[in-house]
This record gives structure tokens, sequence and C-alpha cells, in this order.
């Protein structure tokens, strides 16, 4: 008699790659074979799974068109199958696997789109926070700026590409009729993702914006947040860009 | 539904009646509408977010309506260590929405780290019995409370059961002061699709362990000429399943009843006369016994 975890692996390897037969022997046929019993789990791990990816990325899924989505559903599963019991965390390395598999073919930009589908998700689920204090900046005395250290918002997401990944996203999320044609060459996308109450802001950023908050979600002090910012952008303000992310709530807190 | 907000008692309890299992799609017509229903249950997994509408879904209609939470993910039966990265989002979601009821189910879903997140059954030996028992005993010290456990439809049985299902069911309760959350349609389709008789299944369960009922939809397949019942909360309960229904509460009595449908979701009207129906049956059994 097998033992419960000899079953198990036996079963779960079964299911997960429908090719394993060992399995066959621990299951009662009664009528229909052991191997088809199984694969009744196999296809239900299979559709959870892919429904999982398609809730997470439906403008991808919308891009490739359901048979080439499927196809590689199956092999990302196969490659990384799920390692939680939350189904919504199946889709964390898809864009990373379609940016591998589409190097440099026409679907090069499909792994930064997925990774901007990502980011929405992340910054849909993160946790709620106050805006910040106005009165706890304006008590900062101005000789102390440099050293302030300011904290995002737990949704704010940052994104770039090298293609418009966001009027890719919109034209084929946003309607049901046929997506306008985009031309690869509008890009890049610098874009900042944040939820302010319980809807999803995408604001567009300039290099130095971009250098900026990275500096700051990093733990920088003020100073050198706006130090990288007008490094790689002359035209970098600090002043504006302070305004801009307090009043985009990006800006949440400060110490 | 007065769209009050409940007291501390009636948060602590969730009534006799029917209510509905609560989707996403579903959260704006129950916050704005607060439609009539005794209750909601959720899958724990979808409110395990840090924020967010779903979060804030949840807050707005808990504050409304007796909750049960209901987990999917835990993989109780797994011979891997317990997941405890899961459970404390488990202990987090309960401490945070307070439910009246926790529940998961006798199944497993996952070994050596990988899950195909779908409730497999148990082998019913006495090794599967002695570990669910230890780890639903590992789950209830976590949480602090009693957890409800579910039966699972199934597809195959396993050569070495040593046991029926309703055996072990009823052993698990037995022996690690769980309750059962007996799911009605489950033993339904599997009683079809392992030729038992579902009454031996009711008689064999203790009427005092049994808190809760869930009633759902399933499907029908054909394997190589032969009917496969498949457990897809896609549809109405039928007629053999109400019929079960009624036995359930002659024998266990009038406990709280789910309806849940998670695929091709209707709209919440839909799942509402559902729950008046199950209400009708449960008081049509209880004037009988009068």
């Amino acid at each position: 008699m097998p033992s419960l975890r000899d079953l198990q692996v036996d079963v779960l390897k079964a299911v997960l790659s429908a090719e394993d037969g060992r399995a066959a022997r621990l299951v009662v046929a009664r009528g229909i074979p052991a191997m088809r019993r199984l694969g009744i789990y196999a296809n239900n791990a299979r559709v959870n799974f892919h429904e999982s990816l398609q809730a997470s990325f439906p403008a991808v899924l919308r891009l490739v068109g359901e048979e080439y989505f499927h196809q590689c559903a199956r092999e990302y599963q196969k490659r990384y199958p799920s390692t939680c019991g939350d189904l919504q965390y199946t889709g964390t390395r898809l864009p990373d696997y379609l940016a591998e598999l589409h190097v440099n073919d026409e679907f090069r930009y499909l792994g930064d789109v997925a990774r901007l589908e990502w980011l929405r998700q992340e910054t849909l689920i993160s946790a709620d926070h106050r805006p910040l204090d106005f009165e706890k900046l304006a008590a900062i005395a101005p000789s102390e700026y440099a050293e302030l250290r300011f904290r995002l918002h737990p949704s704010a997401r940052l994104f770039d590409s090298e293609y418009p990944c966001w009027n890719i996203w919109q034209a084929n999320v946003a309607s049901d009729g046929e997506p306008e044609i985009i031309d690869l060459a509008t890009g890049p996308d610098r874009l900042l993702l944040i939820r302010r109450t319980l809807q999803i802001e995408a604001h567009r950023l300039s290099h130095g914006e971009r250098s900026f908050l990275i500096a700051v979600r990093e733990g920088e002090g003020f100073e050198r947040a706006v130090e990288d910012g007008v490094n790689c952008d002359s035209e970098f303000s600090a002043a504006a860009a302070l305004q801009r992310f307090v009043l985009a709530g990006a800006i949440v807190d400060l110490e | 539904m007065s769209g009050k907000a409940l007291s501390n008692s009636d948060r602590r309890s969730v009534p006799a009646g029917a209510g509905v299992g609560l989707r996403a799609p579903h959260h704006l017509i129950v916050m704005s509408e607060a439609p009539r229903v005794a209750w909601f249950e959720a899958h724990t997994e979808n409110y395990f977010a840090d924020g967010g509408p779903h979060v804030y879904a949840m807050e707005k209609i808990r504050a409304n309506y007796p909750l049960s939470l209901h987990g999917v993910g835990l993989s109780l039966g797994s011979t891997d260590p317990l997941n405890r990265e899961h459970l404390k989002k488990v202990s987090r979601a309960v401490k945070r929405f307070e439910p009246a009821l926790v529940s998961e189910h006798v199944s497993w879903s996952s070994v050596g780290g990988k899950y195909a997140n779908d409730l497999l059954p148990l082998p019913y030996t006495e090794e599967a019995l002695r570990h669910v028992c230890g780890r639903i005993a590992e789950v209830q010290d976590v949480l602090g409370r009693q957890i409800l456990v579910e039966n699972v439809s199934s597809y195959l049985e396993f050569a070495n059961s040593g046991m029926t299902e309703w055996e072990f069911v009823a052993g698990v309760a037995a022996e690690s002061g769980c309750g059962i959350l007996l799911d009605v349609n489950n033993i339904y389709v599997a009683s079809c699709n392992h030729d038992f008789d579902p009454l031996h299944y009711l008689n064999a369960i203790a009427a005092q362990t049994v808190q809760e009922f869930h009633l759902a939809g399933h499907s029908r397949i054909s394997i190589e000429g032969r009917e496969v019942l498949i457990d897809t909360h896609s549809t109405r309960v039928c007629d053999a399943v109400w019929e079960l229904y009624g036995s359930a509460v002659r024998r266990f009595g009038k406990v709280p009843t789910l309806i849940e449908w998670d695929t091709d979701i209707p709209a919440l009207d839909v799942l509402l006369e559902e729950a008046d129906k199950a209400d009708a049956v449960g008081a049509s059994v209880n004037a009988v016994a009068a």
C-alpha cells in the first residue's frame, strides 16, 4: 500500500503533466479508465490556471488570440506550475516568460504589455494609505528639505518600456470593437501607476521625474532624489515634481 | 435587509436561513441595494489583498450582513508542511472581517510545493485520517477557533481506501473536533460517480457536527459511454439535490445553507431565487416534522 506521500506525488504528476501514467495503478477504474478519471482533475487544474492568467492579462489575451494564449499558458504552466493556493499569483513570471519567447519578433512588445498588466494587478491589491498631511510638510524648515525622505503610496508602481504599451493596453481592453492600429515607434512609455480611491490612474513621466521617483522609492533623501532627476533631465524641476506627486497622491508621507 | 449596520451579536453568528456566495460581479449591487439575503459566504483567498476594491467592498458588505469565510487553497490534506504563509493570510482575513464561520475542505491540492489549485480527494485510510486531523488541529490552533471542513465532489476513488468517504468525514469531525460543512450537491455528485446511496452518507454523519450546508449545480459529461457528474457550480440546483437537501434538513435540522455559483455567474436575483427555494424546502421539512 503506498504511503499518503507517495500517492500524492504520483497523482500530482499525473494531474500536472497528463503523460505520467504511474498514478493509474492507484485509482479504481470502475467502468472508466483510471487515466481518464485523473484527466478530469488535469483538466480542472489547466482550466483554473488558464482562467487566472486570462483574468490577469486581458490585453495579452486580446493581442494574441485565445488559441495562442492557451498554447503559451500550457507551456508556461509546465515550466512554472502554481506554487501557492491563491491563483492570483500564477502570472508572476509570465511577463518575463513572454519577453524571452518573443525577443525580436512581431510580438517583441508582448512581455512589456504583460508587465504593465501585472503592475496594474499589484496596484489594485496594494494597501490603502491616507494622502500626505500637508501640515506635516509645512512644519518642515526649508533648511531640512535636503535630508527629507518621502514615502510613496503602497500602490505606486513605475513602468517603462520602449514601446507605447499604455496605448496598446487601452486599445485592447477599453472597448470590444476592432482595436486601433498603434505604431510601435510611438514609445517609449514611462509611467507612474497609482490607485486613488478604487481606480488605477496612470501618469506619464519625464525621464527626470522617473529617476526622481526611483530614488524616493529606494529611500534616498530629497536632495539626492532631485540630483538624480536633474542628472538625466536638465529641465527637471524639484518644486514642480513635488507638487505633482503630492497632488497625484503618490507621495503620502515623509520623515 | 434594511441596510442598517449589524450589532456585534448579529455579527457573531450566521442565521439558519439561506445565504449566497459573494462574488466580485455582485459587489456593487450588494453595496448599493442591500438585497434581502440572510448572510454571505466569500472565498477567503479572494480577500487576501492588502487593500483595494475587493477589500473595500468586503468591509462595506460585512457591516450589513453576517459572513462566513470559505477557503479553497490551504491544501489541508497535503503531506507538505502546512503552508504557513497562506495560513497567515487566512488568519489576517479572519481578524479583519470577523466571520462567524470559517471553513476549508477535506482534500489536498499540492505536494512538493506545486499546486493543482483543485480539490483532490484523499485516499480514505487511517494514515490520511490521522494526517488530516493533525493539520486541522494546527489550523484551529493558529486561528484560535473551530473550523468547519467540507466534503468534496470526486471523480475517482483510490484503490487503497480502507473506509468509505462518509466514515472518513465522520471520523475527521470526531477526532479533530472540527465541524462539518456538508455539501449536499457534492454528496450527490459522488454518489452518482461512485454508485452509492447518498442517504447512507447522511446517516453516517453525527447530527450535531453539521453546522452548514452547501448547495450548487453540477454538469454532466460522458466518458467512454459512462456519465460523470462534474461539480461546476455553473447552474441551478437540480431536483435530485433539492430532494437530498430535504433529507439532510430532516436529519440535521435547519443550519445555515449556502447557494454557491462560481462559473457563468448569473444576476444576483437568480441566486436569491435559489436561496428562497432553500428556505422554502427547509420550512416544508420543519412543517412536516412538527
